[in-house]
């Protein structure tokens, strides 16, 4: 039994460890613990990733097997450890043996340097090295599994005393001043107030770059509120949603450069008929399309995303839209006679839209038209039969969400002083929805939480620079495994009132009162 | 007086004729029965009459409007609701928000009033909330109203769905086969309650069953559809001893 599971283990074991030394993480790993705790070589983070492989290989064997003892445990660890550590073993030979014939690996694998070979073999002879590392992961995945082994037995102990594992939330309300501040809607409030007022001074400290930054996951926070409207409440599948960021940034572009048309608009003129032209796109995009439903309404707006971009950049329309070269010298909000057009000023200015984003989108939520849009989601044709014209709830739904994106898109690209077609890439849709899909779909905190893991997180980890991308991809699959519902999901909306009993029977109109005893 | 009639409907799909010619005389105020063994036509009959069916013939006729070619939404608020055989609430939304989407036709405020907060949409707000909570009373499903509906059990969203529908303040009641999953007890529960809607609420019920014996004690009148067609109509008496429909129920010879 142990050893089935273990010999199991170890295969996934080792193929997870030689994919990423074959993709070089080892050396991110020691470059991260160099560059984060100071740590003086590289090394000591390049085997804290070997040990910990080894460490997860050994508990996972024995999270696997059904019947525990801790003979089956060793024998679990050590097969785990022994099937990983004699494949991973064999792969660093194989590699070192050939870069020590004098190929270079990087015309295959780009992060097979000498150097990160070298942090592996610690300058041994091929074979001595692959035992090495073989050793290495033996012991820990041994160590592993009597690690697991014994948590278990403690869990387990405490269970036969009758003690209830805790969640962490949990945990966290049994501290009194937690329980009471997240119990009192005025502590709350001033909770809340702290935070506004730490935003609000927060440009004062963080400097340009992550006042940029901050702006920028600010947009994406309407970006994603706009599309939660779309996605989240009205259930539309909207894959081409870029398209009314992107008319939102040319309308603002082309009103206010001075090429090509010379309008040279003021921002603030330019910002409204930006979101008011965006929402009338959602609306003519809307009347074909939304009459499909789920995955063909997501490829026709799919399509229709592409379509904008790929205007935008045609050679016909180049007199218009400047073409592939985009538009330059975009402007830029003036106040009182004074340029705000840089990070510090956009940053509130970015704020102050994701605040009207917020208030907009609760107060639909639990509205009449919300409500419509919620119904049509769960269930079109009983919404229908209900007395809601779907067709006008989707266009309102659409053009709602366009809204949004046209103000980010007019804000994005008065903020960047320009704007062409690489900016509207289908890859913004994409990101968007994923940030929706992450946070909780339907929830505003969710949306908020989402844009900052997706847009901030990759920034806070700059070192990741070519991983981030596989970074976020193994997020997004881990994501959907272990939380479906997303990061911080919508909650229920608490509407029945309780009744006192006897006070309701005293108040309550005779006829209710008889209607009551007679069921 | 006559709130619903139906003169010579019929529906095709394809080559199969679903409801053929099919008249009904529903009188105000009544409890009238449509019943037929399974495939007879009866839901694809409230289809048409719902909207979402175009019959290709016949005339629907609603307290002296024509119903053929309005949306299902524009017939639900002439004061049309309806319920599903196979039950069908919004999963994900309380039991509250469901009935305050049945009462979508009766309310008014659209994108400005909730935008902008408007006196006159926080007073509906509140009013229709009052309401939501008198029908959770009314179906006694108080103390479940922040529940979302498919956490409910099944007898208690068969009721949210019959508030959900009452919530619209219908004229006239579509009930698909209400009784579908229920055990012999629980029917004669529902029926009585199903009376009780219509003798408080002042209303026209049209109830749709496969089992005879169901509508029996509450029905004014019965029609019975086989294949599409109705062969007999009458007080219940009359119709479970016409040849015809024990035909129709047993299969030829039996009579």
């Amino acid at each position: 039994m142990g050893l089935r599971t273990g010999i199991r283990t170890g295969l996934i074991a080792a193929i997870v460890t030689i994919f990423l030394i074959l993709i070089g993480v080892h050396m991110l790993m020691g470059r991260l613990l160099q560059s984060w705790f100071y740590v003086p070589a590289h090394w000591p983070g390049v085997w804290l990733m070997v040990v910990l492989l080894g460490l997860w290989a050994g508990s996972r064997a024995v999270g696997q097997m059904k019947a525990r003892s801790w003979g089956n445990t060793l024998l679990a660890g050590a097969s785990a450890g022994i099937i990983q550590g004699a494949l991973v073993g064999a792969a660093l030979y194989l590699l070192a043996s050939i870069t020590q014939a004098g190929v270079d690996l990087r015309a295959w694998l780009t992060q097979m340097s000498q150097e990160s070979i070298a942090a592996l073999t610690l300058g041994l002879a091929p074979l001595p090295a692959a035992g090495f590392i073989g050793g290495v992961l033996l012991v820990s995945a041994v160590a592993g599994a009597a690690w697991r082994e014994w948590r278990l037995r403690v869990h387990a102990a405490r269970l036969a005393r009758g003690e209830r594992t805790v969640s962490l939330r949990e945990r966290l309300l049994e501290i009194p001043a937690v329980a009471q501040v997240s119990s009192n809607p005025l502590s709350r409030r001033v909770l809340m107030g702290v935070f506004m007022v730490l935003l609000l001074i927060a440009p004062f400290f963080l400097g340009q770059y992550w006042n940029y930054n901050l702006g920028t996951v600010g947009i994406y926070v309407i970006l994603g509120l706009g599309l939660n409207i779309v996605v989240g409440m009205a259930g539309l599948l909207d894959l081409g949603y870029v398209a009314f960021f992107a008319v939102g940034a040319y309308t603002m572009a082309l009103l206010t450069a001075p090429q090509p048309h010379h309008i040279q608009m003021s921002f603030w003129l330019a910002l409204p008929i930006g979101v008011l032209l965006a929402a009338i796109a959602g609306i003519l995009l809307g009347i074909p399309v939304l009459r499909m439903r789920g995955d063909y309404l997501a490829i026709v707006t799919l399509g229709f995303g592409e379509i904008i971009r790929i205007l935008s950049k045609s050679d016909v329309l180049t007199g218009f839209t400047g073409g592939p070269r985009g538009v330059r010298n975009v402007g830029h909000p003036v106040l009182f006679g004074k340029d705000i057009g840089n990070e510090f000023y956009f940053f509130y200015f970015i704020l102050i839209g994701v605040i009207l984003a917020i208030i907009i989108t609760r107060r639909l939520e639990h509205s009449r038209v919300g409500r419509a849009w919620r119904a049509m989601r769960e269930d079109e044709k009983v919404a229908q039969a209900m007395g809601i014209y779907t067709l006008k709830y989707k266009l309102m739904a659409f053009a709602m969400g366009a809204a949004m994106a046209g103000f980010s898109g007019a804000i994005f690209a008065s903020r960047n002083s320009f704007t062409g077609p690489e900016d509207f890439v289908l890859l913004v849709s994409i990101n968007v929805l994923a940030l929706v899909i992450v946070g909780g779909m339907g929830s505003i905190p969710g949306v908020i939480l989402g844009a900052f893991v997706l847009k901030g997180l990759p920034e806070i980890l700059r070192e990741l620079e070519d991983y981030r991308v596989l970074v976020f991809g193994a997020l997004l699959v881990v994501m959907m495994i272990v939380r479906p519902q997303g990061l911080w999901p919508a909650s229920r909306p608490q509407l029945e009132r309780p009744r006192p009993e006897e006070e309701a029977l005293e108040e309550a109109p005779a006829e209710l009162v008889e209607g009551e005893v007679g069921s | 007086m006559n709130i619903l009639e139906l003169h010579g409907v019929t529906k095709q799909f394809g080559g199969l004729v679903a409801v053929s010619a099919v008249d009904l005389e529903v009188p105000q105020g009544s409890i009238f029965s449509v019943i037929g063994p399974n495939g007879a036509g009866k839901t694809t009959l409230f289809n048409c009459i719902s909207g979402f069916y175009r019959p290709e013939a016949g005339r629907i006729i609603f307290d002296g409007v024509s119903l053929v070619g309005l949306r299902p939404d524009q017939i639900a608020a002439l004061g049309i609701a309806r319920t599903y055989q196979n039950i069908r609430l919004f999963g994900r939304m309380t039991a509250i928000e469901n009935i305050l989407v049945g009462q979508h036709s009766r309310l008014k405020s659209g994108l400005a009033g909730a935008l902008f907060r408007l006196p006159r949409t926080r007073r509906e707000e509140q009013e229709a909330l009052d309401k939501a909570h008198q029908l959770l009373d009314f179906v006694g499903l108080s103390g479940y109203g922040d529940m979302f509906a498919h956490n409910l059990p099944y007898g208690q969203q068969r009721r949210l769905e019959l508030a959900r529908a009452l919530a619209s303040e219908p004229r006239l009641l579509l009930l698909d086969e209400p009784a579908a999953g229920m055990n012999p007890r629980e029917t004669e529960e529902l029926m009585a309650f199903i009376r009780r809607i219509r003798d408080e609420l002042h209303l026209t019920i049209l109830l749709i069953e496969h089992d005879m014996r169901v509508v029996m004690g509450i029905s004014d009148i019965v029609a019975v559809l086989d294949f599409g067609e109705k062969i007999c109509e009458g007080t219940p008496q009359e119709v479970r001893c016409n040849p015809r429909v024990i035909e129709a129920y047993l299969g030829k010879g039996v009579a």
